[in-house]
């Protein structure tokens, strides 16, 4: 399928003007002679072999190569070595024709590159014999380079000094600090006790803490007191719920395939549960990426690594594409963005028809790349719903492994067309980590499948790969703070935005290899430091609002709303209904309504709800089914489940209030919140009192007190004179309607959907 | 004007956000601009940028679109099973002269689902002339043959899948596979919406059942979800949630929600310049107002005798459908920006899935669609409506020209060459455009593939589908990716 991609990209990147001066900086006019490799090398890249390169050359010129520049083009002679008078290039630069008008606009050079140009011309040229020019060499104003900084090796920075040294509680808040400071800044005042601990909560476990546990902790004086509370989460079992959850969306987690059939995919809940081991257990990073990919491959592979490579099982599967010959080189794709994505953050599927717009991948990397799936079941026909037979695995999983050890050849594709195969594709990495650019050795002659994958991901967790620990910890701190240290957390690439605190992020990413790629110290080292203890107002915000709105300094908390599971386990348990007891197993079916449903093609056999009892686990148990997708979840931003996603979206809109208004499911946990008071509380005050602790883990101020008894009586009000004139229906005694109206709003706070 | 990229950078790496609470939209902001955008006010006025400002009033304020264009709305007549074009729209009389041969070799096509390829078979209704324009249409649509100078019939579609589970979607997406997102979608996340208290993006599903695929035929893909389609039903509480167990009772809920705003208010207070705080206060009292107007878009009570009567309600098999169009009508008199009605729903005959036999399948549901869109098109030009209307109709494919067998009286899925029209807003009515060849089996003269068709949607909606971008992992995306090609010659003036 012959693509163009025509998307402009319009970036005003702070890191070109950062390259224009190291290059003013480069002294170019130092006289006698102009440097080829240092002056001429970096003018012709950034502005004249996007077009002027490789075999199809714009008016076949390549300024690749000394022979091809020396040549010229249709045009004539590009280069007369000490006539720049004479010389093509020199002119039509000169004349402002080269570099073409973009968007009408002309792109002039600088009239000091020029002048370069001018005078290497004069001197004879010179263009060392074997110095190949390769676009990828360099950043530009259009594309990133081989120096574009997330390619750069992870250096451990110094720590960095700062004034202010009473604040740093860890080293995280010293990189912080440095940056406030120099912006004449301070930190935010630190969060008072109450939010701290539901903050904390939520973050490592996707859940509240009990009125007890915020009483406990308010009223704890030792200093070790939250460092306690931090361990207690850490360990907890809901620590590994809610941190599965989030890499469930990266990896495109659901449990049905898609399309007309929508087929289950059996046992994937086993790679859900896996997930949430590895995160319970802090399962080295590089153990667990090699496992996903290779689980089947690797030395000491068992049930759990074979179960680990349903990440390759989890995407859509249409079993009747219209062009199945077409359709795996879909699948190809999916395979390689999801990989890429999750691990990298890099978009290398966009390398599949051409080289990258904007990152140094070749659409041979993604060729290489994409060859590791190639040996896997993708050929039409093969296996069962696209992957192998579990029958006829070791074990019965749905796992990922290849059909033989030497698979037939990956063809390269012209422009991605499978109707032009070129050569067959070596398998190997992306030649964006030149340091890593190694071919793949061939499998041992016993082995049974290629070992493709296995070597792809060796290349992910060597520790000279820049990208994995930069990205894994940064997804790490984005759960944390609410935004990454580098906020387009699946794209490092040039498209993604510049870390804002890049040798914090080195930092991190370094303890993680340091540790042996163990999480659970860093989860630590971030929810400890002053910078996640800050309070989410600060006094002086709004200055600093108006110079900083995106907080990018970190000088406050962000605020954030509860996602869709955080939200949905939330009001199970405030109503006493969340059952934490059982981790792990086959998913149940949570209740859609029967409006919901009728957007399916089968009504009568769609959906089934589980049974009552399986209604109170927790949302990451909640079967995942693509084409209905819980409409509770989808309002609350739960994501796509096609596409991974890093990040999810957090809309406002008002039908998250008519759902926490009106839904059935919500009026349930209600009713649960007010027989738990009820049956705890004898009188009015006390039951306010016990709702508003129960809810929101806090006592109701005098005004809330007073509002909440105003409330209570006319409600009271109301049904009495109702069940006077109608004593049918619903007769609970009149302050239970009414106690059941107070709990309800509570929950409609913003209190209780906003984490400060 | 370009509309790229709203969740992207603005002006000193701020977000979207950020800049839109930097210009000084803050609570008051939003609040009056959503409570202003039903008139078309403050949202229009602030919008000056495109969605860069969205926040500002929330995703479905107003924006002003890429080019003027008469087009307000759009209603899409999805008639999913693949209706066939040679029974239809597409006058095929060579079919008589080869009837009983088979189609000629050279001619290439997969046969989906493997079923049995029979002979070329002419249309089961004859067709007719209609209008001034003489459009030929066939019996199975007398009504909408009435209005044949206000159609232009795209007769030369084709589309990259003969499965209804990738078709569909494609029609709905551009792509064969799930995950992005919706016309509708696209054009209420292009141009916001008219109405604050109804949804932007309106669909309306056969009783039947869905279509095939399910969600991701109305999907947002990777764009908000406060973009996708919001399933409406014809009757009662329209949208999911309108309204509470029924203990609750209307005064209560307001009491409630004064509560809520107290509680709210006080916490607020406490948290000084918190927005999306003052953003989700605002949403419960749009949440509030959304209970009483979408009963009311649906309620057909005020419609006149006459009204009803020229739609099909209360007569069969018209009722159900007629009702949709009609309910179709209100939503877009009250500003909504995409309806999407279907006419079949589940599997097989029970929608325009006709393999078991075009005249019983083609007949049942004609006779379901042709009175309504018919009322619809005249109901629409009598308001005054039609000029800022477009309606689309049309299936996800065609269907073959030939039987599923010697004889038989069904026809076999067909992405190679099938019909849709268009009509009402900025459309160049009466008209043909395209061709299949002489068997209606391919389109082979001005071909229109989807994506041409989507780019021509747009482009009547005044978006130009390649400014229309989303910025998602490392690409702007288009509802065209990178094809598309407008339809100058079914645009009017």
């Amino acid at each position: 399928m012959p693509k163009v991609c025509r998307s402009v990209q319009r970036r005003g990147t702070d890191f070109w003007r950062v390259w224009l001066v190291l290059l003013g900086s480069a002294g170019w006019v130092q006289g006698a002679g102009v440097d080829f490799e240092r002056e001429v090398a970096p003018i012709l890249v950034r502005h004249c072999l996007e077009c002027h390169s490789g075999a199809d050359a714009s008016g076949r010129l390549n300024l690749g190569t000394r022979d091809g520049a020396w040549q010229g083009g249709e045009s004539g002679k590009a280069l007369v070595p000490g006539d720049a008078g004479a010389s093509l290039l020199f002119q039509r630069v000169h004349a402002g024709e080269m570099p073409p008008k973009r968007q009408g606009k002309p792109q002039p050079l600088p009239s000091a590159e020029t002048a370069i140009l001018k005078t290497w011309v004069e001197e004879g040229a010179d263009w060392p014999a074997d110095r190949r020019l390769d676009l990828f060499e360099f950043t530009t104003d259009r594309r990133g380079g081989r120096d574009w900084w997330s390619l750069q090796p992870v250096r451990r920075p110094e720590i960095p000094g700062v004034k202010r040294t009473e604040w740093v509680k860890t080293p995280v808040d010293a990189f912080v600090l440095e940056k406030l400071e120099a912006a004449g800044w301070e930190p935010g005042p630190e969060a008072d006790r109450r939010t701290l601990i539901r903050r904390v909560a939520y973050d490592l476990t996707g859940l509240p803490p009990t009125f007890e546990q915020v009483e406990a902790f308010v009223g704890d004086r030792s200093p070790d007191a939250y460092e306690r509370v931090v361990d207690r989460l850490l360990a907890s079992p809901q620590f590994g719920e809610r941190w599965a959850r989030h890499w469930l969306d990266v990896v495109r987690y659901a449990e049905t395939c898609g399309y007309e059939r929508d087929q289950v995919k059996p046992q994937v809940w086993k790679y859900r549960d896996w997930v949430i081991r590895a995160f319970q257990e802090d399962k080295p990073y590089d153990r667990f990426v090699l496992e996903q990919l290779a689980g089947d491959e690797i030395a000491g592979a068992d049930e759990a690594s074979w179960v680990a490579t349903g990440f390759l099982r989890l995407g859509t599967w249409n079993d009747e594409p219209n062009d199945p010959e077409e359709y795996k080189y879909e699948r190809l794709e999916d395979l390689v963005h999801a990989t890429s994505t999750a691990f990298l953050g890099m978009t290398v599927k966009c390398a599949r028809c051409h080289d990258h717009k904007f990152d140094p991948i070749t659409q041979m990397d993604y060729h290489r790349m994409a060859a590791g799936f190639w040996a896997g079941y993708i050929q039409p026909g093969q296996g069962v719903l696209g992957g192998p037979d579990p029958k006829k695995l070791t074990f019965d999983v749905l796992a990922w492994t290849d059909v033989s050890r030497e698979p037939q050849p990956l063809r390269f594709l012209k422009k991605g067309d499978p109707q032009r195969p070129g050569d067959p594709v070596e398998p190997g990495h992306l030649s964006m980590i030149p340091a890593l650019n190694r071919p793949l050795p061939p499998p041992p002659a016993d082995a049974r499948t290629s070992e493709r994958r296995r070597h792809l991901a060796e290349w992910i967790v060597d520790p000279a790969n820049p990208l994995t620990a930069r990205v894994w910890v940064n997804r790490i701190w984005l759960h944390h703070v609410g935004q990454g240290l580098v906020r387009s957390p699946d794209n490092f690439g040039f498209t993604g935005d510049l870390p804002t605190h890049p040798e914090l992020l080195d930092w991190l990413a370094d303890e993680l290899v340091r540790g042996g790629w163990r999480s659970k110290p860093l989860h630590k080292q971030i929810v400890m430091s002053a910078t996640y203890r800050q309070a989410s107002v600060h006094p002086k915000q709004g200055t600093y609002r108006n110079r900083d709105a995106g907080n990018r300094l970190l000088w406050r908390a962000d605020r954030r709303r509860l996602d869709s599971d955080a939200l949905r386990d939330s009001l199970l348990w405030v109503a006493g209904n969340l059952d934490l007891t059982r981790i792990g197993g086959p998913s149940f079916s949570p209740v859609i309504g029967a409006d919901a449903l009728e957007g399916l093609s089968m009504k009568d056999q769609a959906w089934k709800a589980s049974p009552p009892e399986e209604q109170g686990r927790r949302a990451i148990y909640s079967f995942t089914k693509r084409s209905l997708l819980p409409p509770f979840a989808t309002v609350f931003d739960f994501p796509d489940t096609t596409l991974p996603c890093g990040q999810r979206d957090v809309s406002v809109v008002a039908p998250q209030a008519l759902a926490l208004m009106n839904n059935a499911f919500v009026h349930e946990q209600s009713a649960g919140l007010t027989r738990r008071v009820a049956a705890a509380a004898r009188d009015e005050v006390e039951r306010i009192q016990l709702a508003w602790r129960l809810a929101l883990g806090r006592s109701p101020t005098p005004t809330e007190m007073a509002r909440a008894r105003e409330h209570l009586a006319r409600e009271t009000a109301r049904v009495l004179e109702r069940q006077r004139k109608e004593p049918v229906g619903d007769l609970r005694p009149p302050d239970m309607h009414a106690l059941a109206s107070l709990c309800h709003v509570l929950l409609n706070t913003n209190e209780f959907i906003y984490v400060d | 004007m370009s509309t790229n990229d709203p969740g992207r950078r603005f002006p000193c790496g701020q977000t979207r956000r950020e800049f839109v609470w930097d210009m000084g939209v803050g609570f008051a902001g939003i609040a009056l601009s959503s409570l202003m955008a039903g008139d078309g006010w403050l949202g229009r006025r602030a919008m000056a940028s495109g969605p860069v400002a969205e926040v500002a009033g929330g995703p479905l304020t107003p924006r002003p679109p890429h080019r003027a264009t008469p087009v307000r709305s759009v209603i899409f007549l999805t008639m999913n099973g693949g209706p066939s074009q040679v029974d239809t729209f597409d006058y095929k009389p060579a079919l008589a002269k080869y009837a009983g041969q088979p189609l000629p070799d050279g001619k290439k096509f997969i046969n989906s689902g493997g079923r049995k390829v029979g002979f070329l078979t002419p249309a089961f209704r004859p067709f007719r002339p209609g209008g001034q324009s003489g459009l030929m249409i066939s019996d199975y649509f007398p009504k909408v043959r009435e209005h044949a100078d206000k159609l232009a019939v795209i007769r030369s579609c084709h589309t990259d899948s003969h499965a209804h589970g990738s078709a569909l979607v494609a029609m709905n997406t551009g792509k064969t596979f799930i995950g992005r997102p919706s016309l509708g979608s696209w054009a209420v996340y292009g141009l916001g919406s008219e109405n604050q208290n109804l949804p932007g993006y309106v669909v309306i599903l056969d009783k039947r059942g869905g279509p095939i695929s399910g969600q991701p035929n109305w999907s947002s893909g990777f764009m908000s979800s406060a973009y996708q389609g919001t399933l409406f039903r014809p009757t009662g509480d329209p949208i999911l949630d309108l309204r509470g167990p029924s203990r609750v009772r209307p005064e209560t809920q307001r009491d409630q929600l004064d509560l809520l705003a107290q509680l709210n208010d006080e916490h607020l207070r406490a948290r000084p310049g918190g927005q999306e705080l003052a953003a989700r206060i605002n949403s419960y009292e749009l949440a509030y107002r959304m209970q009483s107007a979408t009963p009311e878009a649906v309620d057909l009570s005020r419609e006149t005798a006459t009204t009803l009567e020229a739609y099909g309600v209360g007569h069969q098999p018209t009722d159900e459908f007629g009702r949709n169009c009609l309910v179709a009508r209100r939503l877009v008199e009250r500003g909504v920006r995409f309806v999407q009605l279907y006419s079949g729903g589940g599997h097989l005959e029970e929608t325009w899935d006709a393999h078991a036999g075009i005249e019983s399948n083609h007949g049942r549901h004609a006779a379901e669609v042709d009175q309504p869109i018919a009322a619809l098109l005249t109901d629409l030009e009598q308001r005054g409506l039609l000029s800022g209307t477009l309606v689309i109709w049309g299936g996800e494919f065609g269907r073959m020209p030939f039987s599923e067998g010697r004889g038989e009286p069904g026809r076999n899925h067909n992405p190679y060459g099938f019909s849709m029209w268009l009509a009402g807003g900025g459309v160049r009515g009466g008209m043909a455009y395209g061709e299949t060849d002489e068997f209606g089996f391919e389109a082979v003269i001005d071909k229109v593939h989807l994506h041409d068709l989507h780019a021509t949607i747009l482009e009547l909606c005044g978006l130009d589908h390649e400014a229309l971008t989303y910025f998602h992992q490392g690409r702007n995306e288009r509802l065209t990716d990178v094809y598309g090609r407008v339809i100058r010659e079914v645009i009017a003036g």
